[in-house]
């Protein structure tokens, strides 16, 4: 029955091309336009670490100016970052199965004079030993370092993929140097090509950017001096001229993540931390409330609103889009379905009962949805490579995967069914006796 | 004309007429407030940035390794892009005006920093800063040589004698008042005189709500890392960016030239989020116009297709072809009048929405007008088509078909 049904809905889409191409243009208009800023949003809103955002905390303290909030739009929140004298006191605590402090630096990667090799300027993440496993980092050679790399300051050094591929041609370098601005670093890891997006282990350093290119202990950036190639902010009015002011000033400019397995590890490093602020305070430090924060990833990405306001602008116009298109669809198949009433008429005349015109003219509304969805999906990637062009270095923010692509189908198929139940249950309603007499 | 039968003809067709009524409600609501925020986007993007954009190009270098002279490289190579033919003028220069980065700081016009202060985003140049960004000095003068300090000498670290500020930050800070010869004070409570206003120029943050609270500072920041700004003459800039980057390179291997763009590579990308944004709504304005321009003309048809015995019988007693055609452009204008009259209402709610959630601007009345007055023309030409089509139906139908 449903090949008959699907037989007579082609030759009836047929009888009338024009009406049925208008009516699957905009089913594929809309779903595409949708299909489009969703796919967009989706992956703004996306979290890389969802499968350990229950053990993962970032650690935010409020140890700002007393005079006036971090943010003065939202007054409740601590800054998103820590200061060199605080992250280092944190560092003492063994509550946390893991822990990790970091932050974004300028490095050369010298070249080789005799091969016309160019010194080139890397992005740097200085970092301790868990970052790696606290992020489920993939290495294609070799790993992490040890603790005694972070103790020492040891020059050791992860490369990220692309790294590799410049410095050594993609092969297992594990074992061989690198020079860094003058020193000599070896290589105990190369990473798999990794693009957490959005870069939730730093979102406010270019939350969308690709990773660094080298991982270097953090110790080796503070014992070297190295340049922050990431924010810093400082409030108060103090001279910071040397590195080591810097290091002792209230600016921050460091990101720390633990790693708490329980409730119980949760209770007493939230206490760790309230116990330290209060020890601050006696020595004149954090003059402003006690507001420390442990926060998992996903919140941590709501909070520091990764999707920008842009991009909910324009998925609810998006929908709204799909609106119009579908009330356009509806007063064409009402057009197209009562100017065929006569046959319906004849049909039912015949013995049809109502069930079986309402099921034809379902699967021919099917059909549309169908046709719209799959046209609608070619629209969404073309509009996806329109929106490439918009973008930098967001490529993985525009593809479309199996989910997505059968988010458009549901769309698609929802939306031309519920447009056809109208016109469908309008046609069903047709009196055989009515449409046969005007013949 | 008599609306009454126009009227009780398009009831006759009520879910018809209701869709395609609703469309335009839709319609003027989603473009109303899709053009107001396109029209703030593209006035945002072109802000005068007050500096010569076109013609500029920045350079960084980052020196590396104990071999590296700060003070030295930078004197070279100021030299050596000075030299260079087409080269109007260079500076070293902290950052990147429009480039999202960058330093700011208080400045108040008493040596107290509990005082009134205003924030300024400032730019440490050099005596040819003026000249390099192409800034226009509407009072006093651009910098001395012996004015521009350089950082790591112990007793002048943060201090410069002198500053030139917008003339939005002397207005901030000194009223109505000319700023020339004044002394204002950073939050160390350190003093400089004010020596030059310039009109205009953008800072580091597009986005920011004080995008032109900018003061250059005569000092040259300590090292490894030196940026440049070099002015050149029109139509150079291109030819010159691989030069200097060829020459910088090659005249001192104890840094790296990171990279040499145009200001304008910079401009583009803070304002992209704007831009794009003005792209994506265009096309659902473009989009969602055509669509119902479709949903007017395929109304307009079937009613066309129906009506033939009707039409016929009117040409037939009587009625010009122009009649006919009148008839379908008053029915079209009595549908989309109804339908802007709840559009309207549709757009001031949906633009209090979006201002309410998203702290947007609320969206200004004229607007809503503009969008009534283009849907208005818009249901007309839609309509022309098919009603033209329906004026041609010959009166001798009407007999043939009873």
């Amino acid at each position: 029955m449903f090949a008959y049904h699907l037989r007579l809905a082609l030759k009836s889409l047929r009888r009338t091309p024009v009406v049925a191409a208008l009516m699957i243009g905009a089913i594929a208009l809309g779903v595409g336009v949708c299909i489009t800023t969703l796919t967009v949003y989706r992956l703004m809103s996306g979290n890389p670490i969802e499968h350990r955002n229950d053990v993962l905390y970032t650690v935010t303290l409020d140890s700002w100016d007393p005079a006036q909030p971090w943010d003065d739009r939202q007054p409740e929140l601590p800054p998103y970052e820590l200061t060199y004298t605080d992250a280092k006191a944190l560092l003492e605590s063994n509550i946390p199965a893991r822990q990790v402090v970091m932050r974004k630096a300028a490095v050369v990667v010298e070249g080789d004079p005799a091969a016309h090799v160019k010194p080139l300027l890397a992005e740097a993440r200085t970092t301790t030993k868990d970052f790696f496993a606290m992020f489920d980092v993939p290495f294609r050679y070799g790993s992490g370092w040890d603790r005694a790399a972070d103790d020492g300051a040891q020059h050791v050094v992860v490369l990220s993929d692309e790294t590799n591929e410049k410095i050594f041609g993609g092969e297992d370098s594990v074992g061989r140097t690198v020079r860094l601005n003058d020193g000599e670093y070896k290589v105990v890891g190369v990473l798999k090509k990794w693009e957490p997006t959005p870069k939730v282990y730093d979102l406010n350093n270019g939350a969308f950017n690709a990773i660094e290119d080298i991982f270097i202990p953090f110790s080796i950036g503070i014992a070297e001096q190295l340049p922050l190639a990431g924010n810093s902010n400082c409030w108060g009015n103090e001279v910071t001229n040397s590195f080591e002011d810097f290091l002792n000033s209230n600016c921050v400019w460091l990101q720390y993540w633990v790693e708490l397995a329980d409730r119980g590890q949760v209770e007493a490093y939230q206490s760790f931390i309230d116990n330290y602020v209060r020890e601050q305070k006696q020595l004149g430090r954090f003059q402003r409330p006690l507001n420390n924060h442990l926060r998992h990833p996903d919140e941590w990405l709501k909070i520091n609103r990764v999707v920008a306001n842009d991009n909910r602008v324009l998925v609810g116009l998006s929908f709204m889009f799909l609106a119009v298109c579908l009330l356009n669809m509806i007063g064409l198949l009402l057009a197209k379905f009562l100017g065929a009433a006569p046959l319906v008429g004849l049909r039912r005349a015949l013995g049809a009962t109502r069930g079986i015109i309402f099921r034809q003219h379902l699967v021919e509304v099917g059909v549309i949805g169908v046709g719209g969805g799959l046209l609608g999906i070619g629209l969404a990637a073309l509009g996806l490579l329109g929106v490439r062009s918009l973008y930098e270095n967001y490529d993985q923010l525009t593809r479309i995967d199996l989910t997505m692509g059968l988010i458009a189908l549901a769309i698609a198929i929802a939306s031309g069914v519920l447009a056809g139940l109208y016109p469908t249950w309008r046609v069903c309603r047709v009196q055989p006796a009515a449409s046969l007499k005007t013949q | 004309m008599e609306f009454r039968p126009i009227l009780s003809a398009m009831l006759r067709n009520k879910t018809g007429v209701f869709l395609v009524g609703l469309q335009i409600a839709l319609t003027l609501a989603v473009v109303a407030n899709a053009v107001f925020i396109i029209m703030q986007r593209v006035e945002k993007i072109d802000r005068p940035p007050g500096i010569d954009s076109d013609n500029l190009i920045f350079v960084q270098s980052y020196g590396f390794g104990p071999g590296y002279d700060h003070r030295a490289t930078v004197r070279e190579d100021l030299e050596l892009l000075r030299a260079m033919p087409g080269v109007v003028a260079a500076t070293s220069i902290n950052a990147l005006p429009m480039s999202g980065g960058g330093r700011q700081s208080n400045y108040g016009v008493v040596p107290d920093p509990d005082k009134a202060q205003t924030v300024v985003n400032t730019y440490d140049v050099d005596e040819a800063g003026a000249a390099a960004l192409g800034v226009k000095l509407a009072a006093g003068r651009a910098f001395t040589q012996q004015e521009v300090q350089y950082n790591p000498e112990p007793n002048n670290s943060d201090f410069v004698p002198s500053v030139i500020m917008t003339r939005d930050v002397a207005r901030d800070l000194f009223g109505d008042e000319p700023a020339l010869g004044k002394t204002i004070y950073d939050g160390l409570g350190q003093s400089a005189v004010v020596v030059g206003v310039i009109e205009n120029m953008l800072g580091a943050w597009v986005s920011f709500d004080k995008p032109s609270h900018v003061m250059l500072l005569p000092r040259v920041a300590n090292g490894p890392t030196v940026r440049y700004a070099v002015r050149t003459e029109p139509g150079r800039r291109d030819a010159l960016i691989s030069e200097i980057e060829k020459k910088l390179s090659e005249s001192n291997l104890h840094r790296a030239i990171t990279w040499v763009r145009p200001h304008t590579y910079y401009v583009q990308r803070s304002y992209r989020a704007d831009s794009r944004m003005v792209a994506f709504l265009g096309v659902i304005v473009a989009l969602m116009v055509s669509v119902t321009a479709l949903g007017i003309v395929g109304l307009a048809s079937f009613h066309v297709n129906v009506r033939t015995k009707q039409i016929g019988t009117r040409r037939a007693v009587g009625a010009r072809k122009i009649d006919i055609i009148r008839y379908f452009m008053i029915e079209n204008w009595l549908l989309t009048t109804a339908g802007v009259a709840a559009g309207s209402v549709l757009a001031f709610a949906f633009g209090f929405w979006l201002s309410a959630e998203y702290s947007l601007p609320r969206l200004q009345p004229v607007y809503v007008v503009a969008g009534v007055v283009a849907l208005w023309i818009l249901g007309q030409l839609a309509v022309f088509v098919p009603a033209r089509r329906a004026a041609a139906i010959p009166p001798a139908t009407a007999t043939r078909t009873v």
